[in-house]
């Protein structure tokens, strides 16, 4: 596999403000790839640059080898699905996925009936057979999410950007949309770039996840290391499942404000110092159990829990004030009932704390 | 569409008598516009239309029924000739306030992306409102006239010998004035639809490979239409009603429906005026269903 894509030192600023702060990101060929950032980071910004409606204050784009700043958004060969769809609402469904077919400035496709044959290909991949004639006006939001999809994927783009495509669609047709989305992708064995602010999202559809963080990507793995293996703790922060402490290494321990926490695993160079340990990994004891020689104990006052699903989610109050999370997955127990207010034993193995220096 | 569905639905579904009463008081609020329209729209109206059959003489007029005011309209040059002027101007002023209006619009709608600066352009586009119509008028006269600015600068140019005597009581002037007059109401509605088309719409057509003109031709034209019909409609309303440009510009050599009515009504002649009345709201009828026709309003607004 080669890089279909390389940002290099992106730079682009709106009034002063920068909005990405030097891109680096290399984009494997044939393989979807999600971009995850809290709002404002600049995923969008990122994704118009590489589609070209923004030009780069600085820095290069390689797309297949070939620079890109500065060439028109209609000679680069890129689609881009908008997060609102963006379809032509005076046409029908068919017209709208004829568009580029029809229209493009470059070999554009002039008989009729080979843009009908494609179309309707199209329309058979992306599930929308029956709805040719309907007006975009009249459809659901799943099926206009799939006619912004065909009508790109059908001009055959070498790389696809899609700016939080599932945003305005409900849960449960978000998730059914995931997997869907993964299955087209490879059938059209083109680079999805799929941008998303939600971390169960990116790491479900990504085979590589890039972190964007204050216009800089603060990290590009897979989504098992990102998940177990965050760069930095405000990557930990995104993804929604570390208590982070901050504070300082001293020696062997962990100076925070709920108090010293032995070290034990590996420790990572990122600039600011944390402490973090997921939820998953913390164990609720009663008050007066002990705790072994390779745990780090520490206590807090329980709130209120939150089943989701196959888990439930306890909250916990530090002394400091701070809000402590921990996630019981119930094949593993039943669950138990705690106390509101009481205070309970939070332990957790030395070794499976990320420790940031 | 489906607003007027289900409103139509409501009463059939709910047999409810609570729920029916409620759209039952509402009417009530169109009570008074209605009563209005009636007394002094379709009433006036439907008088007109009796008063062209009235019997005409040189001083009075009586309430015999007769076709002669009817039959003296149609067999006579001078309101045949204008009849014909009206619709030739109307399409003249139509077509040419369509051709400065469009980019102009195009510009303000689509183009200034900032919304204040596009509201405070369409408020200068209003400005020749501030001044009366007079004054106008007589703006244009040290202008177009014989002696006028534009001959002045035309012959120092050297580009013509002998000043040009069209500019100024001829058609051509009522056209350059009502053109003026009326552009500005076909630049709003146009600017309207405009700036209401998504710009990520034109930004995916652009992804999708098609140049400007491509863009133009299958989105934003087609977008802008019921904004086009719309001020065409204003336009072709306010030109066939036409007649004190005509009146100010022409030195009576242009003379429209409305001048007719001007003149007919001025010498007591009711019937006449009445007859060229009644033309003349057909044609205006007749207009606007024809422009109504080219873009289904209901469905794009
Ligand atoms: N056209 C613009 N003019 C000025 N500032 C802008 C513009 N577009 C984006 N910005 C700024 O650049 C930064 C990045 O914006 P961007 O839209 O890329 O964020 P995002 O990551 O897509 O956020 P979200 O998840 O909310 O969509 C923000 O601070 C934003 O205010
Ligand atoms: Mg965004």
């Amino acid at each position: 596999m080669s890089a279909v894509l390389q940002l290099k030192n992106v730079h682009k600023a709106f009034a002063g403000v920068p909005a990405l702060a030097g891109v680096d990101a290399a984009l494997m060929d044939n393989s979807y790839v999600s971009l995850l950032g809290p709002s404002g980071s600049g995923k969008t910004t990122l994704l118009r640059v590489i589609a070209g409606f923004e030009q780069p204050d600085g820095g290069e784009i390689l797309f297949a080898g070939r620079r890109i700043d500065g060439v028109p958004p209609h000679e680069r060969g890129i689609g881009f699905v908008f997060q609102n769809f963006a379809l032509f609402p005076h046409l029908s469904v068919a017209q709208n996925i004829a568009f580029g077919l029809e229209n493009r400035a470059v070999a554009p496709v002039t008989d009729a009936k080979a843009v009908t044959a494609r179309v309707r290909d199209m329309i058979g991949l992306v599930g929308l057979t029956g709805l040719e004639d309907r007006a975009v006006t009249q459809i659901s939001g799943g099926q206009k999410q799939r006619v912004a999809l065909a009508r790109t994927l059908v001009t055959e783009p070498s790389m696809v950007l899609l700016d939080e495509p599932l945003g305005a669609l409900d849960a449960n047709l978000r998730t059914r949309m995931r997997g869907e989305l993964r299955t087209i992708r490879e059938r059209c064995g083109v680079t999805f770039l799929h941008v998303t602010g939600s971390e169960t999202e990116a790491l479900a559809m990504g085979d590589t996840v890039l972190v964007l963080d204050r216009g800089r990507i603060a990290q590009a793995t897979d989504a098992g290391t990102l998940y177990s293996r965050p760069a930095s703790a405000d990557v930990a922060r995104f993804l929604n499942c570390y208590n982070i402490f901050s504070g300082a290494v001293s020696g062997n321990v962990f100076e925070s404000p709920v108090g010293r926490l032995a070290l034990g695993g590996v420790r990572q160079a990122s600039g600011r110092p944390a402490y973090a340990i997921r939820y998953d990994r913390v164990a609720i004891r009663p008050r007066d159990a002990a705790a072994a020689g390779d745990e780090v104990r520490i206590e807090a006052s329980f709130v209120a829990s939150e089943y989701s699903g196959a888990a439930i989610n306890s909250f916990f109050t530090l002394d400091d004030g701070r809000v402590f999370e921990v996630e019981t997955h119930l094949s593993h127990a039943a669950p138990e009932a705690f106390e509101e207010k009481a205070r309970y034993a939070l332990v957790w193995k030395r070794e499976d704390a990320l420790v940031f220096v | 569409m489906t607003m007027a569905a289900t409103s139509h639905d409501t009463p059939v579904e709910t047999a409810a008598p609570s729920t029916r009463r409620q759209p039952d008081r509402t009417y009530w609020l169109l009570a008074p516009g209605v009563l209005w329209m009636l007394l002094f729209l379709v009433a006036p109206i439907l008088m007109m239309v009796y008063v062209s059959f009235w019997t005409q003489t040189t001083f009075k007029i009586e309430p015999t029924l007769t076709l002669k005011s009817w039959i003296t309209f149609f067999s006579s040059d001078t309101y045949l000739g204008a009849l014909w002027t009206t619709v030739r101007i109307w399409l003249i002023v139509l077509v040419s306030t369509l051709l400065v209006g469009y980019p102009a619009a195009l510009f303000v709608g689509l183009f200034v992306k900032n919304k204040t600066l596009s509201t405070a352009l369409l408020v200068l586009c209003v400005i020749p409102f501030w001044t009366s119509f007079l004054i106008r008028v007589l703006a244009w006269r040290p202008m177009l006239g014989k002696e006028g600015a534009i001959n002045m600068i035309l012959m120092k140019l050297g580009i013509v010998t002998q000043p040009i005597e069209v500019l100024l009581f001829s058609e051509l002037s009522v056209i350059i004035g009502m053109t003026q007059i009326y552009c500005v109401f076909m630049v709003g509605p146009i600017a309207f639809m405009l700036g209401r088309i998504d710009p990520s719409v034109i930004e995916a057509a652009q992804d999708l490979g098609a140049s400007f003109w491509r863009i133009f031709r299958t989105i934003i034209l087609p977008l802008s239409m019921p904004g086009v019909v719309v001020g065409a409609i204003f336009v072709s309303v306010m030109v066939l009603g036409e007649f004190a440009t005509s009146a100010a510009l022409s030195g009576r050599k242009v003379n429209l429906l409305g001048n007719i009515i001007v003149t007919q009504v001025g010498s007591l002649k009711w019937a006449f005026a009445a007859v060229a009345g009644v033309v003349l709201t057909i044609l205006m009828g007749a207009v606007v269903a024809a422009l109504l026709r080219v873009v289904d309003l209901r469905k794009e607004l």
